[in-house]
């Protein structure tokens, strides 16, 4: 089974993460930039966060035979800060043509406030202007009223629905995402959001056109292993396994490759490994030659 | 017997604090300058009065380095009996200060002072000790926030606080404290207190919480139990008490 894991936040895993990734079967992912826990207060930590996304988590990734993409944009959470969130977005389009960038995100709601749906739309419109689809992060509280104001922002600045990725759902938001055009995330996690027994139930109810999965495995109690173990859960519960590989690869890869920046030819075939490859003079091997 | 008689000094001071005519803030400043002195030791209580009075002079050039030096004070809990603590609640409009340790009181009142020294740097410098603080300097900077002077300039700070998801911040601001009831705009309070149930911190903790009741903070924690049930999630028990009817 070929596994393609389109949200998780590797800045803050380690390299057992990425070997046990690679070992079950893992061979891409999406990491979405995000806030990193604790608030920025320089527009160059975003600076320095993005190159990371875009250089060495990269790299990283490439030594354990697996292939890194990312999204770029302004999280909800710090589009409260005015001055930084100006700053933030006037950077966006020029890491937005960068090559491995699929996506604009992760973008939307937190607090559901002005700043946020300002934020918000303004990057759907980079969305436009830089052909890229859009990922949306919906929001722990308020979630469904989160859900439905994300899709109507989008509805109401006529952008492409298909070229939507709703992030995070639930049994209340699920129905909500698939009467628009808009693709379904879903986040395994350990305690909070969906569960692999709830999401095998979600499946059974709703089938797999635009169904997504993923770990959004980050600094918090995750695991980065979410979709392997969900298909584990899937298969027991008698789902085929056509329907699993269009959720955890034909879909995620579908969804990444109307970016235009995700190669489809080559992209089922595990990277080779040379772990005497250097970025920037640092390599992952920390003094083993 | 010395504890013993600063402790009755204190008493007296408070009886006598409630008849002058001093304004609000400065009671509340000689309150909790009086409550550290009683509890702190005597190096710590040195340090306390030199610093206090650098700060009151105008000639502090580090408020921020002060601020973190107070951490000296320590993390015991600020004692008081049922009658001081009913003292500082009438003093302090619905701050209940048993949550308090000696640092926070120690912090709040080198605000205080800073804000009497030079009232308009005084949002600039109260933000910088927030914007540099390790994070028991900010849960003493939230904390302090309703006895603070300037609370609308005050205001996004706090609300941005509330973003943390450092649980002891979050309760620094939500519990116990009235600066959020009264003056968080409603969608800000409302997701306060849909972030105090998703973190199962209990409602009854948020000062204030009867008299911000709303119909949008009703349907958002009516939407919040049905999402939990239609997870086969239990709902928190006390989930009432943000709804104005429970349905």
């Amino acid at each position: 089974m070929k596994i393609f894991d389109p949200h998780v936040h590797m800045t803050s895993r380690t390299t057992d993460d990425y070997e046990a990734m690679a070992a079950a079967g893992i061979l891409a992912i999406v990491e979405p930039a995000f806030w990193l826990g604790q608030p920025r207060t320089f527009v160059g930590s975003f600076i320095d966060y993005f190159n990371s996304l875009l250089g060495w988590e990269r790299f990283r990734a490439s030594q354990f035979g697996i292939r890194h993409f990312c999204t770029i944009g302004l999280n909800p959470k710090e589009a409260n800060n005015p001055k930084l969130a100006d700053e933030v977005l006037a950077l966006l389009p020029r890491y937005l043509d960068k090559d491995g960038v699929v996506a604009v995100g992760e973008i939307g709601f937190d607090d559901q406030t002005d700043a946020e749906e300002a934020c918000f739309a303004k990057q759907i419109e980079l969305a436009r202007s830089h052909n890229l689809p859009i990922l949306i992060h919906t929001p722990h509280r308020d979630k469904k009223r989160g859900t439905i104001r994300s899709i109507e922002l989008v509805r109401s600045m006529k952008f492409p629905e298909e070229r939507v990725l709703v992030d995070h759902n639930n049994e209340e938001t699920l129905p909500i995402v698939l009467e628009s055009s808009c693709w379904a995330g879903h986040t395994i996690y350990p305690n909070t959001k969906m569960d692999e027994d709830r999401m095998t139930a979600l499946v059974k109810k709703h089938g797999s056109d635009r169904i997504i999965v993923n770990s959004a495995a980050d600094w918090g109690i995750s695991d980065p292993l979410k979709v392997p173990k969900t298909i584990g859960v899937m298969r027991q519960r008698g789902i085929d396994e056509d329907t699993i590989q269009k959720i955890v690869w034909d879909n995620p890869v579908a969804f990444f490759a109307q970016s235009g920046k995700l190669d489809v030819s080559g992209i089922d075939a595990r990277p080779e490994i040379d772990r005497k490859q250097q970025y920037a003079t640092n390599s992952v091997l920390r003094g083993e030659r | 017997m010395a504890a013993i008689a600063s402790k009755c000094m204190f008493q007296l001071q408070l009886r006598s604090i409630h008849t002058t005519l001093m304004t609000s803030t400065r009671v509340l400043s000689e309150f909790l300058r009086t409550a550290v002195r009683s509890s702190a030791d005597t190096d710590a209580r040195m340090w306390f009065d030199e610093a206090l009075t650098l700060v009151e002079s105008g000639r502090a050039l580090d408020l921020c380095g002060i601020y973190t030096k107070a951490r000296r004070l320590g993390r015991a809990r600020v004692s008081l009996n049922a009658a001081e603590q009913g003292d500082f609640e009438r003093l302090a409009s619905g701050l209940q200060f048993d949550h308090w340790t000696l640092e926070d009181a120690g912090r709040a009142a080198l605000l205080l002072a800073s804000a009497a020294a030079d009232p308009d740097g005084f949002v600039r410098a109260a933000t910088d000790c927030y914007e540099q603080g390790d994070s028991a300097e900010q849960q003493s900077w939230l904390k302090s926030t309703a006895l603070l002077p300037e609370p609308q300039q005050l205001l996004p700070i706090v609300i941005d606080a509330c973003r943390t998801n450092i649980l002891p911040l979050f309760e620094a601001v939500a519990c116990e404290n009235p600066f959020p009831a009264r003056h968080f705009p409603e969608r800000n309070f409302n997701q306060m207190v849909l972030k105090a149930l998703f973190n199962n911190v209990a409602l009854t903790r948020i000062a204030g919480l009867a008299g911000r009741h709303n119909a949008d903070l009703t349907r958002m924690a009516a939407d919040y139990a049905s999402e939990r049930r239609a997870a086969g999630r239990t709902v928190p028990s006390d989930i009432g008490l943000a709804m104005t009817e429970t349905p």
